[in-house]
């Protein structure tokens, strides 16, 4: 089984920045980790691989700096990675990052399963999974919170929504997007992180896909962000009413005033 | 940065999210209950923890003394029992990497991702005196047959795999390796300790345990030799373990006088909580100094062992009075087993006499002056 898991580097800081000039996210100083979301992914594709074999192959798009990232789902398990990087990928939205993505699924080959954290925890969109699933034509199920292959390709997903439980039979390929709640991921080991050293990250850049240049980087971009802020934090006063009833209607009353 | 640099960051920042989310909320039920939590070790196992010093062709990681040293000082932040325990694991399997055979190290090395390995020199007679071993190792055709009892053995019953110093019939001192499955191998008490809760300290009684030649470390004669450079190899990680025990006084008492106000001033503002704060940091930081440079120079091959028995010496001291200038300013609640701090001078004192007393390393140290 071949899958492949495309993992995002976000802020290790839960205090995101934005450039007030830009409105982008301010990333430099700032230590890069896997998006936590991602990190369910990958064990989920480590579990699928443990159980019926094939290889898990990590990838992202982004700068170099995101090899940090690609090299610590590696010391988890997963066995080489692709990174998608270029100056012609700079200001992707999620539209031209998913387009690029399915692209770079679609030249790996022969891909069974793709899966996704459920959204990345600094822009906190959730698109990526969805989109490369379109361009990809494959069937896709977002939020996953169990997975398990019924036979060599089908998959059975469980989706919680609000006030129900969808089960979904996939036939693979298919693009999945996973819940925090479908496992928890494992740690990296000391002989992984050395072995992650021994794996390759191959780097791909437009010239290595096939690729229409109006749908890649800020050309192929419609979003336009008009502002980006952080929300200012209100406290409220919380008044905790006396017992006695009397008493209690009374300073009601008076807060009404 | 060097591809060494990044695995060893690397591997700081897993032992560093394996401490914070299995040992360090575990910390006070460690010490509570006197031994580690059930499945808590076999976590550590199947974290491929066992392995970080072993070499990757007998299936470790084979990460040096330098990172391995920094790793055990941030698990030792959140819980110094689990940290003694890899740190008496990694210095035996040191002396199987310099002194084991190739029969030996092939035969055993590749267990040690998921046995303890154990060092055995404490007798009921005495302490590190080699003179008064009275274990025997009879040679008797191709074996040898070992009888002895050995005492206060780090892991001792965890352990599975153990290095016997022991005497030959010429009185020549020799290391062998015993395995916990050989007949005649006993386990006898484990040591009731005040601090280090965790780590379980025994005993093993061996009764005429038969043990090939191969199971010879090194040659006899070299037995001193070995056992001195297992109380070097460990002095530095116990540094690195003592250094984590400081962190975790620091944090402890900064934290609580940020909380804490006398007269509506936090503690922190008063001279008198910085000048304990402002020592605690400092012997962290020399501490931290010493086991490192201990640790570079085993890396580089230079010598280590007077190094090695300053950042114990000086580690252990210094993380019992820091722990007592912690628990000062914690007043009332620092003397109560609800905040950790009692228990850190607990764990700290362990290390003022495991692998030789600070008097004996000071005479080292004295002695290795006066030599240059």
């Amino acid at each position: 089984m071949k899958i492949v898991v495309g993992i995002k580097q976000v802020p290790e800081t839960d205090s995101v920045k934005i450039d007030p000039k830009t409105n982008n996210l301010v990333r430099s100083g700032i230590q890069g980790i896997i998006n936590p979301f991602d990190k369910n992914a990958i064990e989920a594709a480590l579990q699928l691989r443990d159980q019926a074999g094939g290889e898990v192959i990590l990838l992202s798009m982004g700068p170099d700096s995101y090899t940090t990232s690609l090299r610590d789902g590696m010391a988890m398990g997963a066995d080489r990675a692709i990174l998608v990087s270029s100056r012609a990928f700079g200001g992707a939205d999620t539209l031209a990052t998913g387009y690029t993505l399915a692209k770079a699924i679609e030249a790996i080959k022969d891909v069974d399963l793709v899966l996704f954290g459920r959204q990345s925890v600094d822009a906190d969109t959730g698109q990526v999974g969805p989109i490369v699933a379109e361009f990809l034509d494959f069937p896709q199920v977002t939020f996953a919170e169990t997975l398990s292959l019924e036979s060599a390709n089908t998959l059975v997903v469980e989706r919680q929504l609000d006030s129900a439980v969808q089960d979904i039979k996939l036939t693979l390929p298919a693009v999945v997007t996973v819940r925090k709640e479908l496992n928890t991921p494992r740690y990296e080991t000391p002989s992984n992180i050395k072995e992650s050293f021994d794996k390759p990250i191959t780097t791909w850049t437009e010239k290595d896909l096939d690729l229409d240049p109006s749908m890649i980087g800020q050309a192929g971009s419609p979003t336009k962000v008009t502002k980006v802020y952080a929300p200012t934090k209100e406290v409220k006063k919380t008044t905790v009413l006396p017992d006695d009833p009397t008493q209690a209607v009374s300073e009601l009353l008076g807060s009404l005033d | 940065m060097s591809i060494t640099l990044d695995q060893n960051k690397m591997l700081i920042q897993m032992i560093k999210e394996f401490t914070a989310n299995e040992l360090a909320p575990l910390d006070m039920e460690i010490d509570q209950r006197g031994d580690y939590t059930d499945g808590l070790f076999q976590k550590v196992v199947d974290t491929g923890l066992l392995g970080m010093t072993l070499p990757r062709e007998f299936g470790g990681a084979g990460f040096d003394y330098v990172a391995t040293a920094q790793a055990l000082e941030h698990m030792a932040a959140g819980n110094a029992s689990m940290a003694v325990t890899l740190e008496g694991h990694f210095k035996t399997i040191e002396q199987f990497i310099k002194y084991g055979n190739k029969a030996l190290n092939d035969a055993y090395l590749p267990s040690a991702t998921k046995r303890i390995f154990a060092f055995s020199m404490t007798e009921p007679s005495g302490g590190s005196n080699p003179k008064g071993i009275s274990t025997r190792a009879i040679k008797q055709g191709d074996n040898w047959v070992i009888t002895g009892d050995k005492i206060m053995i780090t892991n001792g019953g965890l352990a599975e795999v153990y290095c016997v110093l022991s005497k030959t019939e010429d009185d020549q001192l020799a290391v062998f390796v015993v395995d916990k499955d050989m007949p005649g191998f006993k386990f006898g008490k484990r040591e009731d300790f005040i601090g280090l809760k965790g780590v379980p300290v025994g005993e093993v009684v061996l009764n005429h345990v038969v043990v090939p030649e191969s199971h010879l470390l090194g040659v006899v004669g070299q037995g001193l030799e070995i056992g001195d450079n297992a109380h070097a190899d460990a002095r530095i990680l116990m540094g690195a373990v003592l250094a984590g025990i400081m962190d975790h006084e620091l944090a402890t008492a900064v934290s609580y006088s940020k909380e804490r106000k006398a007269m509506d001033t936090p503690l922190y503002q008063l001279q008198v909580t910085q000048e304990k704060i402002a020592d605690i940091a400092i012997a962290r930081e020399n501490t931290r100094a010493l086991y490192q440079k201990g640790a570079t120079n085993k890396v580089a091959n230079q010598p280590y062992d007077e190094i090695a028995a300053m950042a114990k010496s000086y580690g252990s001291r210094s993380a019992v009075l820091s722990g007592d200038k912690a628990l000062q300013i914690l007043g009332g609640y620092g003397y109560s087993h609800e905040y950790p701090v009692e228990h850190l001078i607990r764990d700290a004192r362990a290390m003022e006499l495991a692998e030789g007393t600070i008097e004996k390393m000071n005479v080292e140290i004295t002695n290795a002056e006066i030599a240059k």
